[in-house]
């Protein structure tokens, strides 16, 4: 039983932790106060660019995750400069981060995979299993992040003043806070650790690349970060949920002899419920979402 | 007027020869269709207090955002001791010794208390933990004469505590300056008489105060000097001392400021009950219970006021009754009918009008214009609007409350906060058939305005036999236009008296209690 139980926990530990990095990248965004529908695209983008650096540099992990977490940084800096600076719809300027993050995946992994079938026994990833004990790192290493996110975001002035933007970015910067600096900061920071968490995706979980991969995954982080109130702690326990379920779908499937496609609707429908548990609780209070995410924040703007 | 003029003159021309802590020269600042502020020139003293007074529109919280950095100024200089600077932002003024503590605090609800102080503080770098400036926020607070718990969340705080925390703030940075933007103006006048010893020893000690503020006694009470602004201008400073509050009055109103009484209006007659709340209990935005068991009954053709300091459960009770906000137990009555389970747009079709706080954020819709957010309320239109009989409505509504915009298709953001007010509470005015349900319905208005809003509703409750229920934090209003006056505290009604036998000290008690 016990042994059932480990081989369960190490054959999801990679899957765990990618949903996990994304999730908490993404609360942390949001914490800002940036509404963040670009992360579906953006952690497609990241999967093809892990996917291509490691082709490129002949499964060099460090060079992938260190180049994918750039260059979601990059997007997560444009992002909030663009809803932060002018006075446009985050959901406009997400959805279409979004699409530019789809199309620029296929132009970035096609060639690289192209490259990798001329070339003969070119494997890239890393493999997290039973068999290598790292995954007990990659708990611990979970853990470890959880509580230094809890630590940042809670007790320290740039936290503060990140809570402060997504709160209200208007009394933020009458209490001195720069809520271009902060929302940059924390959208360069956030979308780093979704670029991570697509990385850690592809290099330890998919491994292959084909047109459209990781598509949707994205869109599950944000379920979990929203499931878990977006705090770093509860993050843990709604990413293990989901990668458990995605991980195990198919043993589930073949388990309760469920149709396929029914199988792989599976998380998605956790993902609503988990929503809908979230918001018809008193969770909803506890850990309200940032009272001005996703609003507009213009600072030249008359106000009463 | 004129002789207004002469007087500032020959006040500022007087012996004074010492650099002023801030002087402006021909500051304006535009907004689209409004000229804010135009060609302000303006010394301040240190070791003074100086109210800015003004009606709404007057330009007085735009002339201290600018000097906040909250706004930059179109044009003109800004001079800190003599020397030109430019503030692009709270930091600047921060750095410059200008803290500014305005009317609605402006503090983040889910921060503590430390939180919130340490935002500003430079000296503390972005990755220090903030427990750090615990014993300093102790150490200040202390000469301020608060106790306030510095790991408190902010909302678990009193309105009076909050601006505590502002002005605590403000010290601990390093203020020279404190901008007090209608920061006292609804404090229950125990609470207010500490605020004006605190800022008399501020000044006293080398401080300097700009105090921003529509109520003349108010500014009487405390400033040394008083400057006036009209429509953007400066209409005269002068010393406290040597003036009186009538001859302030024709400065700010001209020729209106004949009708500016605080008498009470005249009593209604109640007929039959409309609206009965039975052992209410609301949670508020934390999940706590903001109302505990209110019972209130209000009568057509009377005006019921509830008095209380801000945050004590008015405002979740005003949003339970107009179906905002979950009921957690009780019942509320309107009509006959148990509308604890019905809509806001059934209220709506059944002669219910709604003014709520915050006027720009809950009671119109500042991006659409002024027959829009006519035609929008239930009451006006159906399925499909009749722009030609709206636009007529808009037309009667701008002649009768002189609202001061360029045409009724004018986006309603590009009206001053007074006259988004007025828009607002004319439209409501129009929509109660039955019962008017309002929650501070003349706060941004100025006294000459609200004095008339306010005579407008009683009359309209005494001629209509309408009923309304007014909450409100300023007590002379509540004195003003009840005819029953409930004062609730800590989510609990502690008292109803008739308006003819209510004393305001016992009121005043009763809400600080």
């Amino acid at each position: 039983m016990i042994e059932a139980i480990i081989a369960l926990l190490a054959g999801m530990s990679s899957v765990f932790l990618a949903y996990y990095l994304a999730a908490l990248g993404h609360a942390i965004v949001e914490k800002s106060g940036i509404l963040n529908l670009a992360i579906d695209g953006i952690f497609v983008l990241s999967i093809a660019v892990a996917y291509a650096e490691a082709v490129y540099t002949n499964n060099n992990i460090l060079a992938s995750l260190l180049l994918t977490a750039i260059v979601a940084a990059l997007f997560g800096i444009l992002l909030a400069f663009l809803v932060t600076k002018f006075p446009i719809s985050h959901g406009a300027a997400g959805l279409s981060m979004m699409f530019l993050g789809y199309g620029l995946a296929s132009l970035v992994g096609l060639p690289a995979r192209n490259l990798q079938g001329s070339i003969k026994g070119l494997e890239i990833g890393y493999t997290i299993d039973i068999n290598n004990p790292v995954w007990i790192a990659v708990y611990i290493i979970i853990i470890l992040i959880g509580l230094g996110a809890l630590f940042f975001i809670n007790k320290t002035k740039i936290g503060a003043a990140i809570r402060a933007a997504g709160e209200d970015p208007a009394a933020a910067e009458a209490l001195g806070v720069n809520v271009l600096m902060v929302r940059l900061f924390a959208g360069a920071l956030g979308f780093a650790l979704i670029g991570l968490g697509g990385a850690v995706f592809e290099l330890a979980y998919v491994q292959v690349w084909s047109e459209g991969t990781g598509m949707g995954h994205g869109w599950l982080a944000f379920a979990i970060s929203l499931s878990a109130g977006r705090h770093p702690l509860l993050l843990i326990l709604s990413s293990s949920v989901f990668a458990g379920l995605v991980k195990y779908m198919t043993t589930i499937q073949a388990m309760y002899n469920i149709p396929t496609d029914l199988a792989k609707m599976l998380p998605f429908v956790a993902a609503i419920l988990a929503m809908v548990i979230f918001m018809a609780t008193p969770l909803r209070r506890r850990l309200a979402p940032p009272k001005s995410l996703g609003k507009i924040y213009f600072r030249e703007e008359r106000t009463v | 007027m004129a002789t207004q003029a002469e007087s500032s003159k020959s006040f500022f021309s007087s012996p004074s020869t010492e650099t002023p802590i801030i002087k402006l020269e021909g500051i304006t600042k535009r907004f689209p269709g409004v000229i804010a502020l135009d060609n302000i020139n303006l010394e301040i003293h240190r070791g003074k207090v100086h109210a800015l007074l003004g009606e709404n529109g007057a330009g007085k919280s735009t002339l201290v955002k600018i000097l906040y950095g909250i706004y930059t100024p179109d044009g003109g200089r800004i001079y800190i001791d003599g020397r030109p600077v430019k503030i692009a932002g709270p930091m600047d003024a921060i750095r410059l010794g200008i803290v500014m503590v305005s009317q609605s605090p402006v503090i983040i609800d889910r921060l503590t208390v430390e939180e919130n102080i340490v935002l500003g503080l430079e000296k503390l770098n972005m990755f220090a933990p903030i427990r750090r400036i615990r014993e300093k926020i102790n150490e200040v607070s202390k000469t301020v004469g608060v106790k306030i718990d510095p790991s408190t969340e902010v909302w678990k705080l009193s309105y009076t505590q909050k601006q505590l925390v502002e002005i605590v703030r403000g010290l601990l940075l390093g203020a020279r300056v404190l901008l007090l933007d209608e920061a006292i103006t609804y404090l229950p006048l125990e609470e207010k008489k500490k605020f004006y010893k605190f800022i008399r020893q501020f000044a006293d000690e080398g401080g300097t105060v700009i105090l921003i503020t529509h109520k003349i006694p108010e500014a009487m009470d405390v400033a040394d000097l008083i400057t006036v602004l009209r429509r953007g201008r400066v209409v005269g400073t002068v010393p406290v001392k040597g003036t009186s509050i009538e001859e302030i009055r024709k400065m700010m109103f001209g020729e209106k400021s004949s009708e500016i009484t605080y008498e009470r209006l005249p009593l209604g007659s109640p007929s039959e009950t409309i609206l009965e709340i039975n052992d209410l209990w609301v949670r508020g935005d934390f999940g706590d219970y903001a109302v505990k068991g209110a019972n209130l009954k209000v009568r057509r053709g009377e005006v019921v006021g509830i008095a209380g300091v801000a945050g004590n459960g008015q405002k979740e009770l005003i949003q339970a009754v107009m179906r905002l906000r979950p009921v957690e137990k009780g019942k509320i009555i309107y009509d006959n009918i148990d509308i604890t389970n019905k809509t806001t747009h059934y209220l709506r079709l059944n002669g219910v009008g709604y003014i709520p706080d915050l006027p720009a954020k809950y009671g119109v819709s500042i991006e659409n214009n002024i027959l829009e957010n006519i035609a929008i309320i239930p009451t006006f239109s159906k399925e499909i609007i009749n722009w030609k009989h709206i636009k007529s409505l808009a037309y009667k509504l701008i002649r009768e409350f002189e609202i001061k915009t360029p045409s009724p298709e004018t986006p309603v953001k590009f009206l001053s906060g007074g006259n988004i007010m007025k828009v607002l509470v004319s439209r409501e005015l129009t929509a109660a058939t039955k019962l008017l349900v309002a929650y501070n319905p003349t706060r941004a208005l100025d006294e000459a305005t609200a004095i008339r809003v306010r005579k407008i509703i009683k009359s309209k409750v005494i001629n209509e036999n309408v009923a309304a229920l007014i909450a409100s934090e300023d007590l002379d209003e509540i004195f003003q236009i009840s005819d029953t006056i409930v004062v609730m505290n800590s989510g609990k009604i502690v008292g109803v008296f008739p308006a003819d036998k209510a004393k305001r000290e016992e009121v005043e008690h009763l809400m600080v209690m």
